[in-house]
């Protein structure tokens, strides 16, 4: 297993958040992570990446303990994700964003910055170059010098995704990418998820368009008041009676 | 001529120079996000500590000045790990209070010389003049006095100092480390999930800072002979801040432009007497309503370096486009 949630709870004061949820993720794979509104998937976001620590339970990384290290730390040793509500540097260009995704792979410190040694230089254009090929995979490359701001809203979500990308992640953690999106816009990341798929990253999804959830995880992992409820192939998911409870709610006797 | 060599004149673009170090100081907190209010306490700190080893320990100055600004450093290491932790408003009463705790110390020490201050001190323009007699200019050259010439070369160092630190600055601001501090400024929590630990490099801003800060307060030491606790009090670090307030503190020219306007504003206002400080407050109101991010933002210089590419040939724009 690549990412490993063994009993993981969050309560946050007396709500309950989380608990006891388990599962994996394995290498290259695509994890859907679905359920209501108030279910507790961005919460499990924000534990597998240290921005909370979990009230119990523990999240391995390559069988590595992950629990109780910084953001940041989680984000080098190769976790990546984007926000719901998205946050790119606005005043910075698409560019610039994708540049400070790869800060963790790069090295130049103050003094080779300042005096622009050869080494700084070297990485400079290799970091350019190689965010300038994440443009061109989410496809807004002709938007290379636009502040991140100014974006039309599709396109932040797919810039979020590259600067995410930047940190060469093995695993992707994509928080409801397709939020405010058309059929189009979704159909399009769609092919950009498998296309991260194909470059051997696993991606866990949280996500509410069902057609595409159906049509890219492998595997779903379902929540409802912060319990797992299901867990499954998209095909078991779809017959199962506790998910179809979960989302309309119990037949009426 | 008759400008540059006029003493009082000399003597104002220097500390419009000097606030304008403090201006860069005042920059390099803000560019990632944090308010700080101490760099008048880091000021006083470097002041001090020159100023002391120049007159206790006989240090030359050009070495007395930068141990200054380590000093101003390494308190701000002492101060900033557990300050920098702390955001926005509350950053500021922090730092604040460090700034008048520094005040209150050199108030109480002996060493110090308390609440009448340190006289006497070393100056640049004197040491620079001695040099210039013992090079056989005993009388002056260029129609200039040993005094004048000693002012007026104390005037190109510290033009040289910052001129350092703005390309320091600019620097920093398209590397790699310029970028992390960007994108802390911009969005902290985003920063750190981007991997940047945000705590290191906000510490590393509060520490450049302090520094740039020190060496400006031993520069002013040397310059203006005598230094008292009253020269670093609350008013002063306002006024920093007031430097990137008006001048904007998006962009580095902006604490710059802030720190002469504001520097220069009384002398020129000197003929209104009495409505001096009544104008000068007017002022930064109508800047607040009219221009509250500050005269020089991204927007301004982008649309400066457009008009300017416009009027040379096209190879040019082509030039300034690829590095802008």
């Amino acid at each position: 297993m690549l990412l490993s949630l063994e009993h993981v709870s969050k309560n946050f004061g007396g709500l309950a958040a989380l608990s006891e949820v388990s599962f994996g993720v394995g290498p290259g794979e695509i994890v859907g992570v679905i359920g209501p509104n108030g279910a507790g998937k961005t919460t499990l976001f924000n534990l597998i990446t240290g921005v909370f620590s979990p009230t119990a339970g523990q999240i391995s990384f390559r069988e590595q303990p992950i629990v109780g290290l910084r953001p940041h730390k989680v984000t080098e040793l190769g976790i990546s994700r984007t926000f719901q509500n998205i946050r790119l540097f606005g005043h910075m260009t698409a560019l610039e964003n994708i540049m400070v995704g790869s800060h963790c792979r790069t090295h130049a410190g103050l003094w080779q910055g300042l005096w622009r040694t050869r080494g700084q230089r070297a990485e400079e254009l290799l970091i350019r170059k190689k965010s300038e090929e994440l443009l061109e995979l989410v496809g807004i490359a002709d938007e290379r010098d636009t502040p991140a701001g100014s974006l039309p809203y599709g396109k932040q979500r797919r810039l979020e995704i590259a600067r995410a990308m930047g940190a060469d992640p093995e695993l992707l953690l994509l928080d409801e990418p397709t939020a405010g999106m058309n059929e189009s816009e979704t159909e399009d990341l769609r092919l950009l998820i498998k296309k991260i798929q194909a470059m051997q990253k696993a991606v866990v999804l949280i996500e509410h368009d069902m057609h595409l959830v159906m049509n890219v995880c492998e595997r779903l992992v379902i929540l409802n008041f912060g319990r797992k409820i299901a867990e499954g192939l998209p095909e078991e998911i779809r017959e199962n009676k506790d998910v179809i409870e979960a989302y309309l709610g119990r037949e009426e006797e | 001529m008759d400008f540059w060599s006029n003493p009082y004149y000399q003597q104002i673009a220097m500390f419009i120079i000097i606030n304008a170090i403090l201006g860069i100081s005042i920059y390099l907190t803000l560019s990632t996000g944090q308010l700080s209010l101490g760099n008048a306490g880091f000021m006083s700190i470097g002041a001090y500590t020159s100023a002391l080893l120049t007159i206790k320990a006989g240090f030359p100055i050009y070495l007395s000045i930068p141990v200054g600004g380590l000093a101003a450093c390494l308190m701000a290491t002492v101060i900033g790990i557990p300050t920098t932790r702390l955001q926005g408003i509350y950053l500021a009463i922090a730092t604040l209070g460090f700034g008048e705790v520094v005040r209150v110390i050199i108030l109480n020490l002996k060493i110090t010389n308390g609440a009448l201050g340190l006289s006497g001190i070393p100056s640049i323009g004197v040491s620079i003049g001695k040099q210039i007699s013992a090079m056989g200019f005993g009388n002056g050259a260029f129609g200039l006095t040993v005094q004048q010439l000693g002012n007026f070369s104390v005037i190109v160092i510290l033009l040289m100092v910052l001129a350092f630190f703005v390309f320091f600055t600019m620097r920093l601001n398209n590397s790699r480390i310029g970028r992390a501090f960007a994108a802390i400024k911009a969005d902290d929590h985003a920063a750190e999930v981007s991997g940047i630990n945000t705590t290191a490099y906000k510490l590393l801003a509060f520490f450049l800072g302090a520094f740039v800060a020190g060496i400006a307060g031993g520069l002013a030491a040397h310059i203006t002979f005598y230094i008292g606790p009253k020269d670093f009090a609350y008013h002063r670090a306002v006024e920093i801040l007031l430097f990137a307030v008006l001048g904007g503190s998006n962009v580095v020219w902006g604490p710059l432009l802030g720190s002469v306007i504001l520097t220069s504003l009384p002398e020129i206002l000197r003929s209104a007497a009495v409505y001096r400080e009544m104008i000068y407050g007017a002022l930064l109101v109508v800047m607040m309503i009219f221009r509250p991010e500050g005269l020089l933002s991204e927007e301004t210089i982008r649309l400066w370096k457009n008009k300017l590419s416009r009027n040379t040939p096209a190879k040019a724009v082509d030039v300034t486009r690829r590095t802008s």
